[in-house]
């Protein structure tokens, strides 16, 4: 499935050319930005330099692997308006895996190796990084997928139920957007919304936090237990969904 | 006339079909408000001020930026591009309707609904957040900030219908579209004013006609601009909204020629 996706992509080599240089156009203007910015004020909310650029880093790195992955997702609305969606209820194959990983998108790969490259440098740049750090960056990272694969879990539970997906997606995307800074530039309530009730925090912030040894052993555990909690939200959610789905429109 | 303000006014009608689009829409605009305006109230505190802008300038410009692309950049032309390729412009090239006005019609049915969600949001924010706004009272630089954004948004105009008129020759129009609303983020100065760039990168900024489509209105408001500065301004608006138009023109005129209403 990923291979025929990839070759749809490369079909029109105009527009995934465009499409590459225009994603990395968008990271290097903010890069750019933050350099300007930085390069005046010397941190922001207290991050230096090179901490700042890992946060943006890892947030691309979190943020390109998700649309990577589960790109068939923001196609998945014409499947369930078409009935197109009954089909992958009568195949041998998890309806669900083949909703979320069923089209890989291979124009962002070289997004994803550009995010990998800005976190080793940060890292290296970076005083200071002990191995319990890095071993709870990735833990926090996977933390992170999961987190991310439950939002898209709902969107398409969501989209099972009232055929409306595109709103929901671009609502999550907007939402993680506020996590390309570290979430401390927030103000209080919205600060704890943002770590709590909608995990954005969790998701792209408390990695960076935890290789910074920022993070208590604490929020660790809390953000391990609602990844979990999401991510079983999100199935039984899925399930229920799949329960009520009527194939009105095939 | 009319028939121009009757299509306006069914764009209005067609936004409320789709409700929840909208809302949510509107929704993503204040999420995208709000990450610039936390972003630059921990960037300068109460009291300091960074590239020469206090809180109060800076925060003005953030918002007022929002609100002007409400304006600016709301929009319903970005379609002409999927018309031409289903065929669908045949439609109107047999009707007695100036396809141009249509589509700028359509556009000002939009922006007006755009406008009363805009000031709404921008109020609700005001009451919650109490930002330290800067309140321009001059007669003289909100008429000029309204002349710019006229010109704005004329231009705007163009540049959408221009990359709609790709699908004459292609039925690829959404990766152009892509990388111009890439490049119109950064050079429009929607996500920070572009005089804080280093003097020659400005100055070349100037010489785009992106530069006038959010920052230029603004920082008129801000009357942070000289007299001298906001007439070169308004010229250089002036020559792009008509070397647009002209470009505009000559597109469509050579995109008609070649035109085979493909997909009807």
């Amino acid at each position: 499935m990923s291979a025929r996706s990839t070759q749809i992509a490369l079909s029109s080599r105009f527009s995934a050319v465009i499409f590459v240089i225009g994603k990395l156009l968008r990271f290097a203007f903010f890069f750019f930005f933050l350099v300007i910015v930085i390069s005046k004020t010397n941190t922001i909310a207290g991050y230096s330099f090179w901490q700042v650029i890992f946060f943006f880093a890892t947030f691309n790195l979190i943020d390109t692997a998700a649309q990577l992955f589960m790109r068939e997702v923001y196609r998945f609305r014409s499947y369930v308006v078409s009935g197109e969606f009954d089909y992958f209820l009568s195949k041998p194959l998890s309806p669900l895996f083949r909703t979320l990983l069923g089209g890989s998108d291979i124009l962002d790969l070289p997004m994803l190796f550009l995010s990998i490259a800005f976190v080793v440098v940060a890292v290296v740049q970076m005083e200071a990084v002990s191995f319990v750090g890095v071993l709870l960056y990735l833990v926090l990272i996977v933390n992170a997928f999961l987190i991310g694969l439950s939002f898209h879990i709902m969107v398409v539970a969501l989209g099972v139920l009232t055929t409306e997906i595109d709103n929901a997606l671009w609502m999550y995307r907007d939402l993680t957007q506020m996590g390309r800074l570290p979430i401390d530039i927030y103000r209080q309530p919205l600060q704890g919304i943002l770590t709590f009730a909608i995990p954005v925090g969790i998701m792209m912030t408390f990695p960076s936090k935890a290789l910074m040894g920022l993070l208590s052993i604490q929020s660790v555990v809390i953000a391990l237990l609602i990844g979990i909690i999401l991510f079983y939200g999100s199935f039984k959610f899925w399930q229920h969904a799949i329960k009520h789905y009527s194939s009105a429109s095939s | 006339m009319n028939k121009y303000f009757s299509v306006a006014r069914l764009t209005w009608d067609e936004t409320f079909v789709y409700r929840l689009n909208f809302v949510m829409w509107r929704v993503r605009a204040v999420l995208q408000i709000l990450t610039l305006y936390f972003l630059w109230l921990a960037l300068i505190p109460t009291g300091a001020s960074l590239f020469g802008y206090d809180q109060s300038s800076m925060l003005t410009y953030i918002l007022g930026t929002s609100l002007i692309s409400s304006i600016v950049l709301s929009s319903r032309s970005y379609a002409v591009g999927d018309e031409i390729n289903s065929g669908n412009l045949s439609n109107f090239l047999l009707r007695p309707i100036n396809y141009f006005l249509y589509w700028f019609a359509r556009d000002v049915g939009d922006k007006a609904m755009n406008i009363i969600f805009s000031i709404i949001e921008l109020t609700v924010l005001f009451v919650i957040l109490k930002p330290p706004l800067f309140i321009q009272t001059e007669s003289f630089y909100l008429l000029l900030t309204f002349v710019a954004i006229v010109f704005a948004l004329i231009m705007y105009f163009f540049f959408n219908f221009l990359l709609g008129l790709i699908g004459f020759w292609s039925p690829e129009v959404w990766a152009p579209r892509f990388i111009f609303i890439i490049l119109l983020n950064f050079f429009a100065g929607g996500l920070f004013p572009l005089d804080i760039l280093p003097k020659f990168i400005f100055s070349v900024f100037q010489s785009l006609p992106f530069t006038y489509l959010l920052y230029f209105p603004i920082k008129i408001y801000l009357g942070q601009l000289t007299i001298i500065e906001i007439f070169t301004g308004i010229m250089i608006s002036l020559v792009w909204t008509l070397v647009l138009y002209i470009i505009v023109q000559y597109v469509w005129r050579k995109g008609l020629l070649v035109y085979t209403a493909q997909g009807r």
